[in-house]
């Protein structure tokens, strides 16, 4: 029996006739020798991209009593995490959709905590440009695939769009030697990239705020982070419409993966949100103090 | 094609629940109406090709060429043939075969199913035989989990949004709203897809396309001349099981069969200006419309978010407005692009129809003399 990845999953809400009555989660595993296969998924939260290790299973019994068992998978990332993790310090991440102002959020934060916080660099194949602020650490496409291969990113993501090709990641080394000063780092996140990081350090090494643009409604929403992307002056026409388009998905991340958050804000009023997300900080430091 | 081949007459069931009617009754229904609206003999027919899978699993019914050619006085030679939910298409494919060997001159084609009778857990194992027996159902995989893999993975890749994909049934809905032959014909709001009960997620019973009564039939001939023609028709296939491909987020039978009948009737996708294409489940019609290149990999959501000038697509409500009695659907399509091109007096129109999750697909091209 082999290990393997996920490549896909659902959950089959009315399982034929002969299965237990109740909703099976079966994945689509790539195995290591290449080959897939489709079996019951185990563990609570797996997500696509998560290693998986073989485990037998009783996964129904026919009308003659025969007992059928099958080869089921169960999610290996998070077994681990909950075993070897050492807890070394928390990590503070701030994420949502682009144009909400995650950076200028995580900029000011930086300056009125400067005595707990550090940002950290994002590492990015793309070109600098203007208005970025130091954030970046620009580095070529080759050299960012070198680093993800040896295992060097705590977490990586791809963003494809009409306009730019652009890889995006942290660096596991720059968060630990924030660590080891003694301080909090922080990050700014989208979907993947907060995956990875949970999965890296482990979800409670995580102080994860989501930003949400002002407005009632989802639209309501994506206008106002039109608005800000347009005001912002740093892309193109194309590249707005590109990001407005990635920021649904991002505005869906917040309901689908309510586990990956610990505190929603609103970011209508920057004051209130740099106070609240110091409250935060703070709190959580006297908790572990 | 090998000769002209000419679409004479089609004729449907208004697809729905039809406890009051047998498999038999259904394809009697619409043979009749395809006879009438030939305006032929029934004589001249010398051929019956039908396209059916469940009829021995749901209605108790094999010999369905023998039972259909009874319904005729000479009792025309007839064959039955299976693809699942290409059945319908297939058997299209088959008559054309018949035509252009000169094995006929007349051919009837019948797609016909009969679902309803049994109960919903019978019909999803029957279905489910389209699946690989060995390397997907025992697991306990159904139908709407085999789309929900595909679905899952592709808004991975893509990030294509819950409220994205909503808007596929709401649009198949609002079409079929004006097909007096289909099975919903209510709107149903693009939050109301979002927000219908998970089935195999992400899908929700509104990305599924329902269980469904319903038979549609139509006659190729070579000697009678109409304005509309078949001028292609194309299959190709893939393995049954997703685990056996490379991609799970693209069909390889879409883009072979749809690439060698434009090749076949001598145009381009630009040409057509209706298509009837295969949305069993919601996350299906994406993927086909970008195999087929009308979107690039990942953006075949524009199409339903912007309503192309150009091109009708599933004008007729596609499976999930008129329902999709599985071996029925394939000669449905072709008979709604017949009637488009006839309403709109456009020259070319291709329906896609494919059976299990694509393992085969198949691709007509129509042309109206202008």
């Amino acid at each position: 029996m082999q290990g393997g990845t996920i490549l896909s999953f659902t959950t089959v809400r009315h399982p034929p006739t002969g299965f237990p009555d109740a909703p099976i989660r079966l994945g689509l595993v790539a195995l290591d020798s290449g080959a897939q296969v489709i079996g019951q998924l185990l563990g609570v939260n797996p997500m696509i991209g998560d290693r998986v290790a073989p485990r037998m299973r009783l996964t129904r019994t026919t009308e003659q009593g025969l007992r059928i068992y099958e080869v089921a998978y169960e999610s290996l990332v998070r077994v681990a995490v909950q075993d070897t993790f050492v807890f070394e310090g928390y990590i503070l991440a701030l994420t949502g959709p682009s144009g909400v102002g995650k950076s200028t959020v995580s900029k000011i934060l930086s300056k009125a905590l400067s005595d707990y916080v550090t940002p950290v660099p994002i590492l990015t194949t793309r070109e600098a440009k203007q208005g970025d602020d130091g954030e970046y650490r620009y580095i070529a496409h080759e050299e960012f695939i070198t680093l993800q291969d040896r295992g060097l990113l705590a977490a990586a993501t791809h963003i494809p769009s009409n306009t730019e090709d652009r890889l995006y990641g942290y660096r596991a080394e720059d968060i630990t030697n924030i660590w080891k000063q003694g301080r909090i780092p922080v990050v700014v996140t989208e979907m993947h990239l907060l995956q990875g990081l949970s999965r890296t350090f482990g979800r409670r090494a995580i102080l994860s705020c989501g930003l949400l643009p002002p407005g009632s409604s989802r639209r309501a929403m994506l206008s106002q982070l039109l608005h800000r992307l347009r005001a912002r002056g740093r892309d193109t026409e194309e590249s707005i419409a590109d990001r407005v388009k990635n920021a649904g998905a991002d505005l869906d991340f917040f309901t689908q993966r309510k586990e990956l958050f610990d505190h929603l804000l609103v970011n209508d009023n920057l004051e209130n949100v740099i106070d609240a997300l110091k409250g935060h900080v703070l709190k959580t430091q006297e908790e572990r103090a | 094609m090998n000769g002209e081949i000419f679409l004479v007459g089609t004729g449907q069931t208004k697809f729905g629940e039809w406890w009051q009617k047998s498999l038999r009754d259904l394809i009697e229904e619409s043979l009749s109406a395809a006879i009438a609206d030939a305006k032929i003999s029934p004589l001249s027919i010398d051929a019956i090709v039908i396209g059916n899978m469940l009829g021995e699993t749901l209605s108790e019914q094999a010999q369905l060429g023998a039972l259909t050619s009874a319904m005729l006085p000479h009792r025309p030679p007839a064959i039955r043939v299976e693809a699942a939910c290409a059945s319908g298409s297939v058997a299209v494919h088959t008559a054309c075969a018949l035509l252009e060997s000169r094995r006929a001159e007349t051919v009837l084609v019948i797609g016909a199913e009969k679902m309803t009778d049994a109960d919903p857990a019978h019909v999803a194992a029957a279905l489910m035989g389209a699946g690989d027996s060995e390397l997907d159902s025992p697991s306990g995989l159904t139908f709407p989990g085999i789309f929900g893999l595909v679905a899952a993975r592709y808004m991975h890749e893509y990030g294509l949004t819950r409220e994205d994909l909503s808007l596929v049934s709401a649009r198949h809905h609002e079409n079929a709203a004006s097909n007096p032959f289909a099975q919903f014909r209510n709107a149903v709001t693009p939050e109301a897809v979002s927000e219908s009960s998970l089935i195999a997620d992400p899908l929700r019973l509104l990305d599924c396309s329902p269980i469904t009564d319903g038979a549609a039939a139509m006659i190729l001939s070579r000697t009678h001349r109409s304005p509309i023609r078949l001028k292609a028709s194309q299959i190709a296939t893939d393995t049954l099981s997703l685990t056996e491909r490379p991609s799970m987020t693209s069909f390889a039978s879409t883009r072979d069969a749809f690439s060698r009948a434009c090749e076949e009737a001598e145009i381009t996708k630009d040409d057509l200006a209706h298509l009837e294409l295969h949305d069993c489940f919601s996350i299906a019609a994406i993927i086909n419309l970008e195999d087929m290149g009308f979107a690039d990999a990942g953006a075949g959501i524009r199409l339903y978010r912007d309503r192309s000038a150009d091109l009708s697509i599933n004008q007729s409500g596609g499976l999930k407005g008129c329902g999709h009695p599985v071996g029925a659907t394939g000669v449905k399509q072709i008979c709604d692009i017949a009637k488009q091109l006839k309403a709109s007096k456009q020259r070319y129109g291709a329906a896609h129809n494919f059976g299990g999750a694509g393992a085969t697909c198949c691709v007509h091209i129509l042309e109206q003399t202008i």
